[in-house]
């Protein structure tokens, strides 16, 4: 992702540059020179951005393959791999993840829908909220959900109880997990998937399926859905990191997820949490990898028309 | 009773009254369009019939069926956007079948169907291809054929072919009515285009803010205009002032030229009486019968090739008039600046 967006930085001062090459047609050696020149400190500011970002990943590699003495090799990630908490805590996380992807997708899509639809009025409104949790730590949303979930929860004015506190049982506590991280997902959801509805015209899309018959629920699964497709993905596999990665909601919630764990042996190990963190590091890109692939991909296929 | 009928459809968005007490009645299978400026309400009224918006106030039936408040999915109407609104999700060929595939109709009926209407607009080769691999041109196509797979009772046109680029136009409007006719299906074509509106229509409806001017066949609407706005939006138009020189003869003077009008209300006006009259410029003809009601003097002020029609502007008095005249090869035309004589009929003079 940097990278690319670093490549787009020198692509674009490229463009700029030839304008006004166009522009100055009289002093066209000078202009030429100083296009070179500016193609010089792209390059330079796009290297600085790259040793920023590889130098730290490059030092945990090396550290992670110097568990044994004098030799490189795999044993920290061998010795990582063995505990059966990684795989425990690893699947966890990822199940976690799923859920929190599939519900996200199941309100955030016939939301941002309506609001498109709609409500544009509102736009700015869901906007807001959806960029709420970068304001907000993850530890205020932590503490919140655990005041208001443990205890009895009753309608308020009466005493008929809605439901018995979520984080006395493990699939409340996991219910009640899935629900902050759809939280710390949506602004990344929200918005790929409101843009991804920018591209096709949802208004005019709507109007001709209804006017072949067609009511909501197959609106939204047969025509919608499958023209956001690309951004909901990309949405996702943002949430997939966070999710994966996340160490608050996680460690105050009680819940055995990775992150947590990831935290605990990197306070008892050396070389673990080096090679564990590689690992993670790569899952992501693979992930920024995918969604680059996918909505590349998809992109063509939807944006030409 | 019409077919579809509309009567005292109201449209306010706000304050704004878009469409104002509007009644049509069209028959089966007729195809009717609506032209008008920009801005006049067309799209409103043809959303209205689709469902799309509710009207203030106001009735539209359906064979004999009152829709107005029924949802658009409750409606067996076809409609065509200008921007095609194809699913890019789809091929052409699962485009065609949505409809049908949403009326559960089975797979085998759905297939039949969608060939025979991938036959009806020539693209048979292209069943298997994405919308955004076909030009405009054949997604336009790919859409009326969409529309048409569910055997709507109207099919609504929303300015179809604005789109396209001219040649396509032309083609494409005279494939739509040919494939009208012979489904024999009733038809809204909503278009700002007058040609388009002249070429295709059984029937016009001329809108101008929120209010029908008038609606007649393109025969009606291109020469018998009953308003100023109609005259002056379908075709082009020669407009000027007069006075009223001889109310119960039809004689009116421009400059100190005298016309003579067959307009059936003159004779109600008064001697003295300011007035407006235009000509079209194709109702000119340089003078050869000197019999006809109108030979007028004037001088050849330009000449300008438009290809089939030649437009020589001539100056009859102090004011400029065009003229139209077909070209061919062997047309002698005047000079610049020569002294002419030109002739129209007094059925061409319109006062409104
Ligand atoms: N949803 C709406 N809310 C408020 N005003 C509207 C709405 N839809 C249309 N209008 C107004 O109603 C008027 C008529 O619009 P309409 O789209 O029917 O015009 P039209 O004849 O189709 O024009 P065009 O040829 O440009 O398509 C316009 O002034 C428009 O601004
Ligand atoms: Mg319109």
């Amino acid at each position: 992702m940097a990278s690319k967006g670093l490549r787009k930085v020198v692509a674009m001062s490229d463009t700029s540059f030839d304008v006004s090459v166009g522009q100055g047609a009289p002093g066209k050696k000078r202009w030429s020179l100083l296009r070179i020149g500016g193609r010089f400190w792209s390059w330079v500011w796009f290297i600085l951005g790259a040793i920023y970002f590889l130098v730290p990943l490059f030092a945990t590699l090396r550290h992670s393959l110097r568990m044994e003495r004098d030799v490189l090799g795999f044993k920290a990630y061998e010795r990582a791999f063995e505990d059966p908490s990684f795989l425990e805590t690893f699947l966890l996380s990822n199940a976690l993840a799923v859920a929190t992807i599939i519900c996200s997708a199941i309100l955030i899509v016939p939301t941002a829908y309506w609001i498109r639809l709609r409500l544009p009025q509102a736009r700015r409104i869901a906007e807001f909220i959806t960029l709420l949790p970068f304001v907000i730590p993850a530890i205020i949303l932590v503490f919140g959900l655990i005041r208001t979930y443990s205890t009895h929860f009753t309608i308020p004015f009466t005493d008929i109880e809605l439901f018995q506190p979520l984080t006395t049982t493990k699939f409340g506590t996991y219910a009640l997990i899935t629900a902050g991280y759809m939280v710390l997902a949506m602004p990344y959801m929200y918005r790929s998937v409101d843009t991804g509805m920018r591209v096709v015209d949802i208004r005019t899309l709507t109007e001709a399926a209804q006017s072949l018959g067609a009511g909501w629920f197959t609106i939204i699964t047969q025509v919608i859905l499958p023209n956001v497709r690309s951004a909901l993905l990309s949405g996702a596999l943002l949430t997939f990191a966070i999710v994966v990665g996340e160490v608050t909601l996680a460690s105050f919630l009680g819940v055995d997820a990775f992150g947590p764990y990831l935290f605990l042996i990197g306070q008892h190990k050396a070389y673990e949490p080096a090679a564990l963190s590689f690992v993670t590091f790569l899952l992501t890109w693979i992930a920024m990898g995918m969604i680059q692939f996918v909505t590349g991909g998809q992109g063509q296929a939807t944006g030409a028309h | 009773m019409s077919y579809l009928s509309l009567e005292n459809v109201t449209k306010q968005f706000g304050d704004a009254v878009v469409v104002d007490n509007f009644n049509l009645g069209i028959e089966k299978g007729e195809f009717v369009s609506f032209l008008g400026p920009s801005g006049c309400g067309k799209t409103t009224t043809l959303r209205m019939v689709a469902g799309f918006e509710l009207p203030t106030s106001g009735r539209i039936t359906l064979d004999g069926v009152d829709i107005t408040d029924k949802a658009p999915n409750q409606r067996n109407v076809g409609m065509i956007f200008q921007a095609y609104a194809l699913f890019p999700n789809m091929t052409v060929a699962q485009n065609i079948g949505f409809g049908l595939r949403i009326r559960k109709m089975n797979s085998t009926d759905v297939h039949a169907r969608v060939d025979e209407m991938l036959n009806l607009v020539n693209l048979e080769k292209h069943a298997n291809k994405y919308p955004y691999q076909l030009s405009g041109g054949q997604q336009q196509r790919v859409s009326l054929a969409r529309a048409l797979a569910i055997r709507p009772e109207v099919l609504l046109l929303d300015e179809p072919l604005s789109a396209l680029d001219a040649k396509i136009r032309v083609s494409l409007r005279q494939e739509i009515r040919a494939i009208q006719k012979r489904l024999g299906i009733t038809a809204i074509f909503v278009t700002h285009d007058q040609e388009e509106a002249l070429s295709i229509s059984d029937r016009i409806v001329v809108m101008n803010v929120g209010e029908m001017e008038q609606v007649g066949t393109p025969f009606e609407i291109y020469n018998f205009p009953k308003t100023q706005f109609v005259a002056n939006f379908v075709g082009s138009l020669n407009n000027a002032d007069a006075e009223v020189i001889d109310p119960a003869n039809g004689i009116l003077a421009m400059d100190g030229v005298h016309f003579k009008t067959a307009e059936e209300d003159f004779a109600s006006r008064k001697k003295g009486d300011k007035v407006k009259f235009s000509v079209r410029p194709e109702r000119f003809s340089f003078a050869v019968e000197p019999k006809k009601d109108n030979v007028i003097d004037c001088t050849i002020e330009n000449i300008t090739f438009l290809g089939s029609v030649v437009r020589i502007q001539i100056k009859i008095g102090n004011t400029n008039f065009n003229m139209d005249t077909f070209n061919n090869p062997f047309l002698e035309l005047p000079a610049i600046g020569a002294k002419e004589q030109v002739m129209c009929s007094k059925e061409a003079v319109l006062v409104l």
